[in-house]
C-alpha cells in the first residue's frame, strides 16, 4: 500500500455549550475544524482531526511510501524540519500526517489502533473539565454531576482570577462529583495566569481547604524554574505540557524535575511524538495524562501507555460531523472494535456546515489575559455569569 | 489468536570450528510461544531460563492475545513487581516479550521492523570482539576475517592488562579493518571491570596515539558519578547500559549527563522496555547502540528509533546451522530482510542434534 495524496476540510463548529478559561472568561462556543484525509492506493482512507499548516512540503517525505512504516516516516518529517524547528503551526501539520498514518497502519490490520498498538484493553480512565470559566454555578454543578452519574470520580476546574470565587465553586465541583466517589480527586487549571508566587500562594489558601491531586500549568510551560518552585511549595502535583510540541520541548521539564505530571496530546509530534514523551515521562516514573480532544480518539492511544493516569473529558458536543465508536461507563472511555480512531466523518453533515457555516462568539485559540504572570485582572462586570 | 503455552529447548555447541570465540561452547535456550493459530513465535536466549519461562508463560501469557505484547510485558513486570530485578526472571521476561513481538508481526505477516513501524533498518554495524583471551594473531584474523567477508567498518574490543598492550592491539585491529574507505572507528569494551580512575589513566594513556570512538562501561555500570568523571576526562564518547534491568536505573545516567551513547539490549529489555528506553535517550539527545543478541535481530528494531547509531554484531551469520537470520550484514551495515516475524527461522533438525539437558558451566550466549 502507498501513500497517494491527501485534502484538507476546514469547517467551524458551533460547541453544544460555550467553554472557557481564565484567559477569555467570557468563553468561545465556535471553533475552527479540520480533518486531514490521507489517501492511498487501496481505497482505505486514513484521517486526523487537525490538519495544522505546511503540508505540502511534509508530504513530499511520506508521498508513496507504505503507511505501516509510520514511525520512519515521522524520522523523516522531523528531520526536514531541522532549521525552522518542529514547532508552531507546522509541527500540528507534522502531527495531522503522523497520526493519519497510524490510522491507515491500523486499518490495514483491520483493528482499533489501542490494539495496533499493544494494549490489552481499549479503556481509559476518564477525569471531567469542564473548561467551565463561563458556566454559572448551577450549570458548573450540572456539568459535574452528569459526568459523575458516568461514574467519573475526577474533576478539574478553571480558576484564576477571583480566589473567593475559584474556592466556592471548588466547592461545587466537589458535591456534584460525591455521587461517583465519598472522596473525589480534585485538580485545578490557571493556564499559566499566574507567576510561579501567586500560585504558591493561592494554592496554599485552596489546599487549606481542599486535597488537590494536581495544579496545572501554574507557570509558564517552559519556565522549569518556576514550576520546580510551584511543586516544591504546594501539596499538590503540577502538571504541565499540553503547549509543548516535542519531547525536546519536555526534555528541560523532566532533566531539571519541573513536572509531576506531564500532560501528552496530539501537539506533542503525533502518536509518534506522545509515545516519545510518554516513554521518557516512564523511564523518570512520572505519570502522564491525555489532554481531551474531539470524540475523545486520543483515548486510543493513551490506553496503550502503561503510566497513564487518567484522560481529560470535556464532552462540549463538538462531533456534529462525526461517528465513533466509543462511550464512558463507569469513570472509563470504552473503545470500541471499529479499526483505527473508530471515528468517522459524515461527509453530508461537513459539507453542509461548510455551506452554512455556523455563527457564534469568541476568539479561539485563548489569547493571553491582560496582567499575566504579574498581576490579577478580576473578570469585568458582566464578563462571568457568577 | 491466543497463546497455548510453550516449548523450550536447551542447546549447546562445541567450540571447535568456530572462529568467533576462543574457548566458550554457544548455548542457550530456544523459546517457542504456541498458539492456537499455526503461528508461533520464536526467541533464542543464552540460559537455562525454562522454570522462569513456564512461570511467567503459566501466570501471565496463557489466554492472551500476543497482538497486546506491549500491555503483556508491562503486565509481567508489575506482576513480578518484588523479582523483575533478578537476572533469570529479567531475561526470560525479555524472551518472551521477543516471542510475543514475533508473533504480533507474523499476525500481520509482515517484518518485525514494520510492525514496530519502521522504516527498513540499514544501520551501522560495530564488529565487537568480546572475547578478551584471544592472543593477537586470533584478534586480528578475527577482524580480518569480518572486514573482508561483511566490510566492517568499525570495531570493539576488551582491553588488555594495560595501555601498552592495548596501544599495540588497537594499532593492529585499526590496520585489519583499514581500507580505500579510509580510518576505521575504534572502540573499547571494559565491562565494568575498571574503577572511574583506572579507566581515565588508561584512557588518556591510549588516547595520545588513538582516536577512541566511545568506550563502554569504563566504570561499573551504575556507577553514574564515575562514568561522569570518566567522560568529563577523556574524548571518547562513554557508553553504558548493558545489565542495567530497570529504566529506572538509567535515569541518574540520563539526569547526570554520565554517558554520551546509551546501550539497549534487548535480551534483558525485550522489544517493549527497548522502544521505551530509545525514547527516552532521544529525549536526551543521547544516542543508542543496540547490543548483540542471537541472529542480530536488534537490527530490527533501528528503523523504529528515532536516534540509533549503530548495532554490535558479534556474530556476523549464525555458523551452527542452528537457526537462521533474516538479517545479514553487508558493507559494514546490518540490514533486515522481508520475512514475517523477527526472522529467526530454527533448522530443527540441527536443533535436535544439539539438543541438551543441561547447559556447560562456561559458555557464550551470543
Amino acid at each position: 500500500m502507498k501513500i497517494t495524496g491527501y485534502r484538507v476540510e476546514q469547517y467551524l463548529m458551533r460547541l453544544d455549550r460555550a467553554i472557557a478559561d481564565c484567559n477569555l472568561a467570557s468563553g468561545v462556543d465556535l471553533l475552527p475544524g479540520s480533518i486531514l484525509f490521507l489517501e492511498t492506493d487501496e481505497n482505505i482512507t486514513g484521517i486526523a482531526l487537525g490538519a495544522g499548516a505546511g503540508l505540502d512540503g511534509l508530504f513530499k517525505f511520506i508521498e508513496g511510501a507504505d503507511p505501516r512504516e509510520v514511525v520512519g516516516l515521522w524520522c523523516r518529517m522531523n528531520d526536514s524540519l531541522h532549521k525552522i524547528g518542529n514547532r508552531g503551526i507546522t509541527s500540528f501539520g507534522l502531527s495531522a500526517f503522523d497520526m493519519a498514518l497510524w490510522d491507515l497502519k491500523a486499518k490495514i490490520e483491520d483493528a482499533p489502533l489501542w490494539r495496533t498498538l499493544g494494549a490489552r484493553e481499549g479503556r481509559v480512565k476518564a477525569y471531567a473539565s469542564g473548561l467551565d470559566y463561563c458556566l454559572t454555578d448551577e450549570e458548573l454543578f450540572a456539568f459535574y454531576r452528569r459526568m459523575a452519574e458516568l461514574g467519573i470520580d475526577s474533576g478539574k476546574l478553571k480558576v484564576g482570577l477571583d480566589l473567593n470565587a475559584d474556592m466556592r465553586r471548588l466547592g461545587i465541583m466537589r458535591e456534584a462529583l460525591s455521587v461517583a466517589s465519598r472522596s473525589p480527586a480534585l485538580m485545578i487549571d490557571s493556564n499559566e495566569y499566574w507567576s510561579p508566587k501567586q500560585a504558591v500562594r493561592w494554592i496554599r489558601r485552596m489546599e487549606e481547604k481542599f486535597d488537590l491531586i494536581w495544579v496545572e500549568e501554574p507557570a509558564r510551560r517552559w519556565d522549569y524554574h518556576g514550576l520546580r518552585q510551584v511543586s516544591r511549595q504546594v501539596k499538590a502535583a503540577v502538571a504541565t505540557g499540553e503547549n509543548l510540541h516535542s519531547v525536546a520541548d519536555v526534555y528541560p521539564l523532566i532533566a531539571n524535575r519541573a513536572v509531576d505530571v506531564l500532560n501528552v496530546w496530539t501537539g506533542h509530534s503525533g502518536v509518534t511524538g506522545c509515545l516519545q514523551v510518554a516513554r521518557l515521562a516512564q523511564a523518570f516514573d512520572l505519570p502522564v495524562s491525555m489532554m481531551n480532544a474531539q470524540a475523545n480518539y486520543m483515548a486510543q492511544v493513551a490506553a496503550a501507555i502503561p503510566n497513564h493516569w487518567m484522560m481529560e473529558v470535556v464532552d462540549p458536543g463538538r462531533e456534529h460531523c462525526l461517528k465513533f465508536d466509543n462511550r464512558i461507563e463507569d469513570g472509563f472511555i470504552v473503545l470500541g472494535e471499529s479499526p483505527g480512531w473508530g471515528v468517522e466523518v459524515d461527509e453530508k453533515k461537513l459539507k453542509e456546515l461548510q455551506a452554512h457555516p455556523p455563527t457564534g462568539r469568541g476568539q479561539f485559540p485563548f489569547p493571553r489575559r491582560e496582567g499575566a504572570g504579574r498581576y490579577i485582572v478580576p473578570p469585568a462586570k458582566g464578563e462571568v455569569p457568577w | 489468536m491466543r497463546i497455548t503455552g510453550l516449548e523450550t529447548t536447551l542447546f549447546a555447541c562445541p567450540p571447535a570450528g568456530r572462529r568467533r570465540t576462543a574457548g566458550a561452547p554457544f548455548a542457550g535456550c530456544v523459546v517457542g510461544l504456541l498458539t492456537d493459530s499455526k503461528l508461533s513465535g520464536i526467541a533464542i536466549g543464552g540460559s537455562d531460563l525454562r522454570v522462569e519461562l513456564a512461570a511467567l508463560t503459566r501466570q501471565f501469557l496463557k489466554g492472551e492475545d500476543p497482538r497486546a505484547a506491549p500491555a503483556l510485558w508491562q503486565r509481567m513486570m508489575d506482576g513480578r513487581a518484588r523479582s523483575a530485578g533478578r537476572a533469570k526472571t529479567r531475561a526470560a521476561m525479555a524472551l518472551l516479550d521477543l516471542s510475543l513481538w514475533d508473533l504480533k508481526a507474523k499476525a500481520n505477516d509482515e517484518p518485525l521492523w514494520k510492525t514496530l513501524g519502521g522504516s527498513r533498518p540499514r544501520v551501522n554495524a560495530v564488529a565487537s570482539c568480546s572475547d578478551g583471551t584471544l592472543n593477537d594473531t586470533e584478534l586480528v584474523k578475527w577482524f580480518t576475517d569480518l572486514a573482508r567477508e561483511f566490510g566492517f567498518k568499525s570495531g570493539m574490543l576488551r582491553p588488555g592488562r594495560d595501555a601498552g598492550t592495548d596501544r599495540r592491539r588497537l594499532g593492529r585491529v585499526r590496520k585489519a579493518l583499514s581500507s580505500d574507505a579510509g580510518e576505521p572507528e575504534l572502540a573499547i569494551d571494559a565491562a565494568g571491570n575498571w574503577t572511574a580512575e583506572q579507566a581515565i589513566r588508561r584512557a588518556r594513556e591510549v588516547e595520545r596515539r588513538f582516536d577512541l570512538a566511545w568506550i563502554a562501561l569504563a566504570a561499573p555500570r551504575r556507577d553514574a558519578t564515575g562514568l561522569k568523571k570518566v567522560s568529563d576526562s577523556v574524548r571518547a564518547a562513554l557508553c553504558a547500559g548493558r545489565g542495567l534491568r530497570f529504566p529506572g536505573d538509567f535515569q541518574p545516567h540520563f539526569q547526570e549527563r554520565s554517558i554520551d551513547l546509551v546501550q539497549v539490549d534487548i535480551g534483558l529489555n525485550g522489544i517493549t522496555g527497548a522502544l521505551q528506553l530509545a525514547d527516552a535517550a532521544f529525549g536526551f539527545e543521547l544516542p543508542v547502540m543496540l547490543c548483540a543478541a542471537p541472529g542480530n535481530i536488534q537490527a530490527q528494531l533501528a528503523g523504529a528509533m528515532p536516534y540509533v547509531m549503530n548495532v554490535e554484531v558479534t556474530a556476523p551469520r549464525p555458523t551452527e546451522e542452528l537457526f537462521t537470520t533474516d538479517v545479514r550484514i553487508e558493507d559494514g551495515h546490518a540490514v533486515a530482510g522481508d520475512a514475517p516475524g523477527n526472522g529467526l527461522g530454527l533448522n530443527r533438525a540441527a536443533l535436535a542434534r544439539a539438543a541438551v539437558q543441561k547447559l556447560p558451566a562456561r559458555s557464550s550466549g551470543r
